[in-house]
C-alpha cells in the first residue's frame, strides 16, 4: 500500500502544480471603442434633424487589432423609455404613442481588419414619418467579439 | 403493480435474529456507554464497554442516538455474524472531519471514489443565507451564481446551469435552469441532509450531471410514536427580510407524515454605493436601494410514508411559488426608463419581474428482498415561469400589447429503478433505468427558446467490490439516449425581407421549426479508495455528458432581457467530459487536513459565444462548441487551537482553457476567481441563561479575476468578513430550548463584485452590510 500512498501524494501534487504553466498567450482583451465627440461626429446630443432632409450619420471607431462590423439604429423615444449616454440631458417633448415610427435597422461589416475607421452613412430621413424624440444608437465588433455602443438623444423636425 | 410487489415480501419475513455491536466514539475511539439503539422491534443500550444485542428481522434500519453525538441511522443484517462497529461523531465537530463505521452515510462517502461532501441539517442551521446555494457556497469548490437578494444557482468548480444536476429525494428538479436569471425554486427549509458530489458523476445520475451533483436526500424517518415541530422566524436588516417556516413531523408505528409552510417576504436590496455606473450610464440609487429587487416567496410541502416489514416509501408533495422583481434600470445589458415609481416604495415588485411556480410529486419506495435492494423513484413536476416586462417595441416589432414578455410551462416526468444486490465475495451490484419525459410549451411576445418535448433514458450497472474492509474499488457503464423535438415557432409581427427580384415582402419570420433529434452516449467511471488508519485516498476517473438543451439547439431571437441576438446551432454534439479526481483527506486528533486536485477535458463544450456579426442591429451571440482544458482544486485544513477554538482554512481554485473554436485561448464564460477561506469557531459553552453558545467569523477572499472571456470585465478582488453567533436559550420551561442565530454579514459595508452574479455584468456590487437574526422553536 505504500506504493499506492505515494503514487496518489504524487499525482495530487502534479495536478496543482499543472495549474502554474499558464502560457499565457496574446488574448485580445479590449474592446474597441466608439465616438462622436469630434467636429464631423454626427449626430450630436439633441440635435434636431429635419425630415426629408439627407444627413452622413458619423462616427469614428477604433480597436486594438481589427475591427470587424458595426450596426445603426435610430429609433423613437415618444414612450422616454431610454436616455443617451452623452454630456448634458435634453429636453424630453411630452409623451405620446407613435403612429408611423421611422425605423432604420442596418448591419455594416469592415473590411480589411483596420484598427481605424470613420463610419460614414448617408441617410435621407423620410417624409412621412413621425416627428419628435428619437435615439440614435451605434455599435461597434471587433473580430474577437467585443462590443462598444454609444448612443444620443436627437430629435426630429418637420 | 409497485403495493403487491411490497406486500409480496411479507412472505420473506424471518424470524428475529439477535446481532451484536459496539459503538464507539469517531474521534477517541473510546467506547460509548448509554447510547440508545432503536430498531422496529426492539432497542438497546450501550453498556460501560460500549456493546449491545439487538433483535432483528432481516436487515433493517436502526437509529443510533447519543447526547453530544449527531444521531446516526445505520443498516444491520442479520446475515452477517460479524459484530457492528458504530462510531458517532461529537455534534460539534466540522463536517469534513467525519469517520464513521458502520455502513451510515459518512462512511459511504468515505468509500465512494468520487469526491463528495455530506452536509447536514445542523450545517444549513449554522450558516443559512437568503437561499439554499448561497448557503452552500461555504464548501470548497462550490460556488453560486446568485440573481439579487433571493435567488441563486449553483456552480460546481466553476460550471454551473445545466452542468449541475440537482436531485431531490432521488428525482432530477427540473425548473429553467438553463437561464441566467432563474434560482432554484426549492424551499430551504426542512431539508436534514445533502450530498454534494464534485466531479462528473452522468454514471448515476445522468445527463447533465457532467460537473457535479447537488444530490438533496429524503429525510430522516421520524421516530415510533413521535410527534415534533419547529418554528423559525427570521429577519435581516439589509433587505428587511421577514421570514417565517413551521414544520412538523409525526410517526405512530408505520405509518408517519410531514407538513411544512414557509413564507418570505423581502424589499429590495442595499447595495454600497449610491449610484450604478454601467457603461456611460450613470443610476443614482435612492436610499443605496437596488431598485426593484423585492420579493416574495411562499411554499409548502406534505408528506406521507410507510414503514413495512421490508419496505418503506414515501410520498411528497410540494409547491414552490416566488414573485422577484429585477433591477429597473438595466435588466440585464439593456439600459432602460420607466415611468412607474420604483422609489415609492420598496418593498413592491414593478415590472421587470419574473413569477414562478414549481409543483412537485414525487414517491420513493425502497424494497429489501434478501440480498436485493430496490429503489423506485417516480415524479411529476410542473414549472411555471412568467418574465414580464414594460412593453417596449423594438425594430419592426411594434409596442406589445401586454408586459407578458415570455412564459413558460414545462411538465417533466421521470421514473428510476435501481436493484442493488449484494453478491458474495464483496461485490454490490446496482442496475438501473431511469427515464425523463418533457413537455415544454411557450407563450408571450418574446421569444427565445422553442416549444418542445424530450425523452432520455440511461441504463446503468455499477460495481462497488470490497477488497477488504478499507479497500473498495468502485466502476460502471452507462448508456443514454434521448430525443427532442422542437415545434415550429413564427414571429406574431411582420417584418419586410428583400426579395431575390429586388421587391420586398412583409412577411411572419420563422424562429423555430420542427425538427426532431436523435442523441446516444456512453458514460462510465473507475475509482478506488483506500482507507488507511486516520487517511483516505480516492481516485477516480470517469466520462461524462450532455444532451444539447433545446435552446442551444434551436434559440432564434432577440433576448430582449441581454438586449442581443442569440442563435442556435442545430448541429450540436453531446457534451463529452473526461475527469480524473484525487482526493486525500487525513483526520488526526486535533487536526486534519485534505487536499483534492482534478484535471478534466471537454471534447465540445457548449457555451454562448459573442461574434462579431448583427442581426437587426444587435449582436449576434451563437452556442458553440470548443474543446476545453480545466484544472483545479481544493486544499481544507482544520486545527484545533484549543479545546475551544477551532479554525478552519481552504481555498479554491480552477483554471480553464478554451483550446479550439472562436475564443481559442480564451478562458470560460463565468470563471470563478481564486477563493481563499478562513473561518474561527470558537465554543463558550453556557454563558448566563444561554447554552452551547458558539461564535464564529469567517473571512471570504477572492484574488482578482482577470481570466475573462466577451463580453465579461476584470473583476477586483475583495476581503469580506462576516460575524455570528449561535446557541440555545430555555425560553419555557420543561420545554425543548430554542436555537438562535445572530448573523452579521459584510461587517465593513464593503463594496464588492462577485465575478459569477448575474448583475456583474451591469457593475452592480454585492449586497451590502446585513444583520440577521434567527430564532427556531421547538415543540
Amino acid at each position: 500500500m505504500k506504493t499506492l500512498q505515494k503514487t496518489l501524494f504524487l499525482a495530487s501534487f502534479l495536478l496543482i502544480f499543472a495549474c502554474s504553466s499558464d502560457d499565457s498567450s496574446s488574448k485580445d482583451e479590449e474592446r474597441p471603442t466608439i465616438s462622436i465627440d469630434y467636429a464631423n461626429g454626427f449626430p450630436q446630443g439633441c440635435e434636431e434633424l429635419q425630415r426629408g432632409e439627407t444627413n452622413t450619420f458619423r462616427a469614428r471607431v477604433t480597436d486594438n487589432e481589427a475591427l470587424a462590423s458595426y450596426s445603426l439604429d435610430p429609433h423613437h423615444n415618444f414612450d422616454h423609455h431610454t436616455h443617451d449616454d452623452q454630456i448634458g440631458d435634453c429636453e424630453l417633448l411630452p409623451l405620446k404613442s407613435s403612429v408611423n415610427p421611422w425605423i432604420f435597422m442596418e448591419n455594416y461589416t469592415i473590411e480589411g481588419g483596420v484598427q481605424e475607421y470613420e463610419i460614414a452613412i448617408e441617410i435621407t430621413i423620410p417624409e412621412d414619418i413621425d416627428t419628435g424624440d428619437y435615439h440614435c444608437a451605434y455599435s461597434i465588433t471587433d473580430e474577437t467579439g467585443w462590443q462598444s455602443r454609444t448612443s444620443i438623444d436627437i430629435k426630429i423636425v418637420e | 403493480m409497485l403495493l403487491s410487489i411490497c406486500y409480496g415480501m411479507y412472505a420473506f419475513a424471518q424470524e428475529p435474529l439477535k446481532i451484536r455491536g459496539k459503538v464507539m466514539d469517531s474521534l477517541s475511539m473510546t467506547p460509548l456507554a448509554g447510547v440508545t439503539i432503536i430498531g422496529k422491534y426492539d432497542y438497546a443500550v450501550s453498556n460501560e464497554m460500549g456493546e449491545f444485542s439487538l433483535q432483528i428481522k432481516n436487515s433493517e434500519m436502526v437509529e443510533v442516538s447519543h447526547i453530544g453525538y449527531a444521531s446516526t441511522q445505520v443498516q444491520l443484517s442479520g446475515k452477517d455474524t460479524t459484530t457492528w462497529n458504530i462510531l458517532l461523531r461529537p455534534s460539534n465537530t466540522e463536517l469534513d472531519e467525519v469517520t464513521v463505521r458502520g455502513k451510515t452515510e459518512q462512511r459511504e462517502a468515505q468509500e465512494t471514489a468520487t469526491v463528495s461532501v455530506e452536509i447536514d441539517e445542523e450545517f444549513l442551521h449554522a450558516n443559512r443565507e437568503n437561499s439554499l446555494m448561497q448557503t452552500l457556497r461555504k464548501i470548497p469548490g462550490v460556488s453560486t451564481m446568485t440573481i439579487g437578494s433571493g435567488q441563486s444557482k449553483p456552480t460546481i468548480r466553476g460550471l454551473g446551469f445545466n452542468r449541475v444536476s440537482v436531485v431531490q429525494n432521488g428525482i432530477k428538479h427540473e425548473a429553467q435552469q438553463w437561464g441566467s436569471d432563474h434560482g432554484l425554486e426549492i424551499d430551504q427549509y426542512g431539508l436534514e441532509d445533502i450530498r454534494i458530489i464534485k466531479g462528473p458523476a452522468s454514471l448515476m445520475y445522468g445527463s447533465d450531471a457532467i460537473a457535479g451533483v447537488v444530490d438533496i436526500l429524503p429525510p430522516k424517518v421520524p421516530e415510533i410514536n413521535s410527534f415534533s415541530g419547529e418554528v423559525n422566524l427570521l429577519g435581516e436588516t439589509n433587505n428587511d427580510l421577514l421570514a417565517l417556516s413551521a414544520g412538523i413531523q409525526s410517526r405512530k408505528e408505520k405509518w408517519y407524515y410531514r407538513a411544512r409552510l414557509t413564507y418570505r417576504d423581502y424589499a429590495d436590496f442595499k447595495v454600497p454605493t449610491e449610484r450604478i455606473n454601467y457603461e456611460n450610464y450613470i443610476f443614482e440609487l435612492y436610499e443605496n436601494n437596488l431598485r426593484n429587487t423585492a420579493g416574495q416567496e411562499a411554499n409548502g410541502s406534505f408528506s406521507i410514508g410507510f414503514i413495512g416489514e421490508n419496505f418503506k416509501s414515501e410520498t411528497f408533495v410540494s409547491n414552490v411559488n416566488a414573485k422577484n422583481g429585477f433591477f429597473a434600470n438595466a435588466h440585464g445589458l439593456e439600459v432602460r426608463l420607466s415611468r412607474i415609481d420604483y422609489d415609492a416604495s420598496s418593498r413592491d415588485v414593478d415590472l421587470p419581474f419574473h413569477k414562478v411556480n414549481h409543483f412537485k410529486v414525487t414517491h420513493n419506495t425502497t424494497a429489501y428482498l434478501g440480498d436485493h435492494t430496490f429503489q423506485f423513484d417516480l415524479g411529476f413536476q410542473n414549472n411555471q415561469r412568467e418574465e414580464q416586462s414594460e412593453p417596449v417595441p423594438h425594430g419592426y416589432m411594434p409596442t406589445p400589447p401586454d408586459s407578458r414578455e415570455r412564459i413558460f410551462t414545462k411538465n417533466t416526468y421521470t421514473a428510476n429503478v435501481r436493484d442493488m444486490y449484494k453478491t458474495m465475495g464483496g461485490h454490490t451490484l446496482s442496475l438501473g433505468v431511469n427515464s425523463e419525459f418533457q413537455n415544454n410549451n411557450i407563450g408571450g411576445w418574446g421569444f427565445l427558446i422553442p416549444a418542445y418535448d424530450r425523452f432520455t433514458g440511461g441504463v446503468y450497472v455499477f460495481d462497488h467490490f470490497e477488497w477488504n474492509e478499507n479497500l473498495h474499488l468502485k466502476g460502471g457503464l452507462r448508456y443514454d439516449l434521448g430525443w427532442l423535438r422542437t415545434k415550429n415557432h413564427y414571429d406574431w409581427f411582420q417584418s419586410p425581407v428583400d426579395n431575390a427580384d429586388g421587391s420586398t415582402s412583409n412577411i411572419y419570420l420563422q424562429r423555430a421549426s420542427d425538427t426532431s433529434l436523435n442523441f446516444g452516449s456512453f458514460s462510465g467511471s473507475l475509482g478506488l479508495s483506500y482507507i488507511h488508519g486516520n487517511t483516505t485516498y480516492k481516485i477516480n476517473a470517469g466520462k461524462s455528458f450532455r444532451m444539447p438543451l433545446a435552446h442551444e439547439l434551436a434559440s432564434d431571437g432577440v433576448n430582449y432581457h441581454m438586449y442581443r441576438y442569440e442563435r442556435g446551432n442545430i448541429n450540436l454534439n453531446p457534451e463529452a467530459s473526461y475527469q480524473m479526481d484525487v482526493e486525500v483527506s487525513h483526520v488526526a486528533s486535533g487536526y486534519s487536513v485534505g487536499i483534492s486536485p482534478f484535471v478534466n477535458f471537454f471534447d465540445n463544450y457548449i457555451y454562448l459565444n459573442p461574434t462579431s456579426d448583427y442581426k437587426e442591429t444587435l449582436q449576434i451571440y451563437e452556442y458553440t462548441q470548443a474543446k476545453i482544458f480545466r484544472v483545479g482544486g481544493e486544499v481544507h485544513l482544520g486545527v484545533d487551537v484549543t479545546s475551544n477554538l477551532h479554525m478552519t482554512g481552504s481555498t479554491e481554485y480552477v483554471f480553464s482553457r478554451q483550446n479550439s473554436g472562436p475564443k481559442e485561448g480564451f478562458t470560460i464564460p463565468f470563471s470563478p476567481p481564486l477563493i481563499g477561506m478562513v473561518s474561527a469557531n470558537y465554543s463558550m459553552g453556557d454563558f448566563s441563561f444561554f447554552k452551547d453558545l458558539h461564535l464564529n467569523a469567517d473571512l471570504r477572499i477572492a484574488a482578482t479575476q482577470s481570466e475573462i472571456v466577451p463580453p465579461e470585465e476584470v473583476t477586483q478582488g475583495y476581503q469580506v468578513i462576516n460575524l455570528s453567533g449561535m446557541g440555545k436559550i430555555n425560553l419555557f420551561k420543561n420545554g425543548n430550548p430554542a436555537l438562535f442565530r445572530i448573523k452579521l454579514n459584510n461587517i465593513f459595508n464593503t463594496e464588492y463584485y462577485d465575478h459569477t452574479s448575474f448583475y456583474r455584468l451591469i457593475d452592480v456590487p454585492e449586497s451590502g452590510r446585513n444583520l440577521s437574526v434567527s430564532i427556531t422553536l421547538n415543540l
